[in-house]
């Protein structure tokens, strides 16, 4: 399956997309207050239900593959976790004890917790109270100084990475008492009590740090941020690489393999680093926009006189201010296909060693769109990009 | 009624200071006022012998920024704009793509803070202007992010 998936979900921006464990379903939200659950009917996707218990926009959502529940967060500071019955979605509400906006949530690796990143400075990790039946928080507040855009969870639930609006990212344990057992040490330290900062990373040029992921193994952490760089840190050096990207930021990330990744972002476009210990690179484009783009730069030229190139080169200048002839005209028009900023890339098709064969990603353009990874084509992004002017 | 004009964020212990969003130079003020005339000498030497990429190179090693250090910042502009101005446009695209990425990522900010300042479009207008073109097309848009996105303001 090497041609993109694509589905055009809405005329809305999709902020946010969770796939459920045998991706039948899928929920995202459309920059409103409503999460919907679409279910695959067919060759499109159709809406099966709707929550409405968020009163504010819902930043981030995210489906726990095993128990089956989501959690939503959203600018209202709450927390919203729908358990499911069989066919019946019910919501639990969660209280963060946070006076900012929800900005980003994701489950654990063993789905006891979860962590939701905050516009107040701090992180709140929930955890499940059987005694009272409802969701307790705790919060990492030292020392982020500003608004969290990012968090993932290490694959033994206990270490959290989280980007930030002030520059940094950090590593931190979210060790919690009675939920978890004491962890095995790791690369990032050992004997960790709740709040303890194993790493603080920055890119050299600074700028927000988008987003965030640990490698499948959690030994090597990625950050995107606003300065169009990835930085991929081994903390036992500590060795950064930070590679330098001549488009614009990536807001999301996510890691296909120990040695891979895939960031998308501002340039509408997945790409593909690869590296190791040694080194990491750019290594190309998930989107093949040479063979795309011909169909919708053409025009139905059925009129005659009226559609020759002379006529449409003065068109063009007296319209558009072009005059650089016919080929100009595609200039304003974007070949990749999302046609506007990606806001979410996850994996979608995980392998049995555990590398991820396809990715879904999420515009604001409304559409979804599932990529197969293997399908990397290296001249697409500078041809593409050396085309792009101001 | 003054209560409107309290600045609230001044008595807030915990508000996010500038000079936390970046790691300050650790060179002292006047270290950095003589290392940038040091500079300014070499490069009018590298200029005088036709040497452009040689100058350049100076003149965009480890640039002055942050709060202090005013009179340095201005002079290294002056130093690199003089360089820009000698360079036949034609020599631009070779001399760009011999400039490492940091070097290429500074220059983008000078070519920008000489834009900015009032006064200087009617001088060095089309040279700054020619500049930025040739540079985007080498470093990319992730140039001009990474500019907007700096701290560390020269």
């Amino acid at each position: 399956m090497s041609v993109p998936e694509v589905y055009s979900i809405a005329q809305t921006p999709v902020t946010c997309h969770a796939f459920n464990a045998d991706r039948s379903q899928v929920a995202l939200s459309l920059n409103d207050n409503k999460a919907y659950i679409y279910v695959k009917q067919g060759k499109e996707w159709v809406v099966e239900e709707t929550l409405t218990e968020h009163d504010k926009v819902i930043t981030s959502i995210d489906w726990a593959p095993n128990s089956n529940r989501i959690v939503t967060a959203s600018t209202g500071s709450q927390c919203l976790h729908p358990l499911t019955g069989r066919l019946v979605w019910k919501p639990t509400l969660v209280l963060l004890r946070v006076n900012r906006a929800a900005t980003f949530v994701r489950w654990s690796p063993n789905e006891d917790k979860f962590a939701v990143g905050s516009g107040a400075r701090a992180i709140a990790v929930c955890s499940f109270d059987p005694e009272n039946n409802w969701w307790v928080a705790k919060q990492l507040k030292k020392p982020i100084r500003s608004t969290v855009l990012s968090v993932d969870w290490h694959p033994n639930n206990v270490l959290l990475a989280a980007g930030s609006a002030d520059m940094k990212a950090r590593v931190f344990s979210a060790y919690i008492k009675d939920v978890d057992k004491r962890p095995v040490p790791t690369v990032w330290g050992e004997k960790l009590p709740f709040n303890t900062v194993c790493g603080e990373y920055a890119s050299p040029a600074g700028g927000w740090v988008h987003a965030v992921g640990f490698s499948p193994s959690g030994d090597v952490l990625a950050f995107a941020s606003h300065d169009s760089s990835i930085n991929i840190v081994y903390p036992g050096g500590p060795v950064i690489h930070s590679i330098r990207i001549s488009t614009l930021p990536y807001v999301t990330l996510a890691w296909t393999a120990e040695d891979s990744i895939v960031a998308a972002g501002h340039d509408c476009q997945p790409v593909v680093f690869s590296g190791s210990e040694a080194g990491w690179a750019l290594v190309g484009t998930l989107d093949d926009t040479t063979s795309g783009g011909a169909k919708s730069t053409a025009r139905a030229g059925t009129m005659g006189k009226l559609s020759s190139s002379a006529f449409n080169t003065f068109r063009n200048a007296d319209t558009r201010g072009h005059t650089g002839g016919a080929e100009v005209a595609a200039d304003t028009e974007l070949l990749t296909v999302h046609k506007n900023t990606i806001t979410s890339v996850r994996p979608y098709e995980v392998g049995r060693d555990g590398t991820v064969s396809r990715v879904s990603t999420s515009g604001v353009d409304g559409k979804l769109v599932i990529w197969d990874v293997g399908v990397v084509s290296v001249g697409g992004v500078t041809g593409r990009l050396g085309g792009m002017r101001m | 009624m003054s209560f409107r004009k309290i600045d609230v964020d001044a008595y807030d212990e915990d508000v996010l200071q500038e000079s936390e969003l970046y790691s300050p130079d650790p060179r002292n003020h006047a270290q950095v006022l003589s290392e940038t005339k040091q500079k300014q000498a070499a490069v009018r030497n590298s200029l005088n012998k036709g040497d452009i990429l040689g100058a350049l190179n100076v003149a965009l090693d480890s640039p002055p920024y942050g709060h202090n250090v005013e009179e340095a910042k201005n002079l290294t502009l002056q130093t690199v704009v003089s360089v820009l101005n000698i360079t036949k446009a034609t020599d631009i695209p070779t001399v760009l793509k011999s400039l490492s990425q940091d070097e290429q990522d500074t220059l983008m900010k000078y070519i920008y803070k000489g834009m900015g300042m009032p006064g200087w479009g009617d001088v060095s207008g089309s040279v700054l202007l020619g500049w930025h073109e040739k540079l985007t097309e080498v470093a990319g848009t992730g140039c001009i992010v990474r500019v907007m996105t700096d701290r560390r303001a020269v």
